[in-house]
């Protein structure tokens, strides 16, 4: 695939990303970050994204498969996903934090467990997804070509 | 709310302790936007990526910046002499308390800008919080568009 083909498939992807609301424009922020001095910066940042946020699953799921639960500990788990998504741009994890939340509210083991399962959804959807833009963007710079600025405006 | 994940450490610019800050090692180049003065601030957030963003956003914005894990080092800083125009303080921090630390570092007599932040907003927290002296109360992700202002404010002023 020529290059300019290559480019264009990025584009098209990365269009889809905001299109499902998967990303969100937090997520132009993290790359308007990116500069010459910091070159790997939006990689760097997500990787500690899913690094923090798996163990933060397994905190939660933890935290709900006790006897008696700490709803108080749970809240915290999420509210620091919610935190840490809404700072990358990770809209779906962000919003299914936000339903989360209310169960927790509510002491609804069911509940939780349920938003749990949402979360972790949405959690693997932008992990995938985001895996597959930066591969395509190593498969431009390996082709000698270089990945557009993000835009501001949106 | 105290929480077992330690969340203070593994900055990605530097070691990043719990007690020590990170100073912002890297000044940005061509920054955003520029200001008649220098502006410094003091990020408190024991959430790794949140920190990063919100250091890494104001640093994009011109602005000189210290970024902590916890209450207690952002009033170990400022009791130490450091000052700062803008104070950034998470609600939900893990031994002392967002509140607790704004509450603490208005009655050190400092008067500086301080906006509490949080994950999502909800009424009793953003109470709680400027009732404790934040100046604002404002939901992540802390973007330009909410900092922004402030700078401006705090600019015109000095």
């Amino acid at each position: 695939m020529e290059l300019g083909q290559m480019q264009g498939r990025l584009a098209e992807y990365t269009r889809s990303l905001y299109m499902e609301g998967i990303l969100d424009a937090q997520f132009l922020q993290l790359q308007q970050l990116q500069d010459e001095s910091n070159p790997d910066f939006v990689v760097e940042v997500v990787s500690l994204f899913f690094e923090d946020s798996e163990k933060l699953l397994n905190d939660i799921a933890r935290a709900l498969d006790q006897q008696s639960v700490d709803f108080k500990r749970v809240d915290a788990h999420v509210h620091q996903l919610k935190g840490s998504s809404a700072s990358v741009g990770a809209q779906r994890v962000k919003d299914a934090c936000v339903a989360f939340r209310n169960c927790c509210e509510e002491q609804n083991v069911e509940g939780c467990l349920r938003c749990l399962q949402q979360v972790k959804q949405e959690h693997y959807l932008v992990k995938n997804k985001l895996e597959t833009l930066f591969r395509l963007e190593q498969q431009i710079v390996a082709a000698g070509g270089s990945v557009p600025m993000a835009e501001m405006t949106f | 709310m105290a929480s077992d994940t330690d969340y203070d450490s593994d900055g990605m610019r530097d070691n990043g302790n719990g007690g020590s800050s990170e100073g912002n090692g890297r000044r940005r180049r061509h920054p955003m936007m520029t200001w008649r003065n220098n502006l410094r601030a003091l990020v408190v957030d024991n959430g790794r990526i949140c920190r990063i963003m919100e250091s890494g956003l104001l640093d994009a914005y011109g602005v000189e910046v210290e970024a902590v894990g916890t209450g207690e080092a952002a009033v170990e800083l400022i009791a130490s002499g450091e000052t700062f125009d803008l104070i950034v303080i998470e609600m939900f921090l893990p031994f002392m308390s967002g509140p607790e630390t704004a509450r603490t570092i208005r009655e050190m007599g400092i008067t500086s800008k301080i906006l509490g932040i949080a994950p999502m907003y909800w009424e009793k927290d953003a109470q709680e919080f400027l009732a404790a002296g934040i100046d604002e109360f404002l939901e992540k992700p802390f973007t330009p568009e909410l900092f922004v202002p402030f700078l401006r404010e705090i600019d015109n002023q000095k």
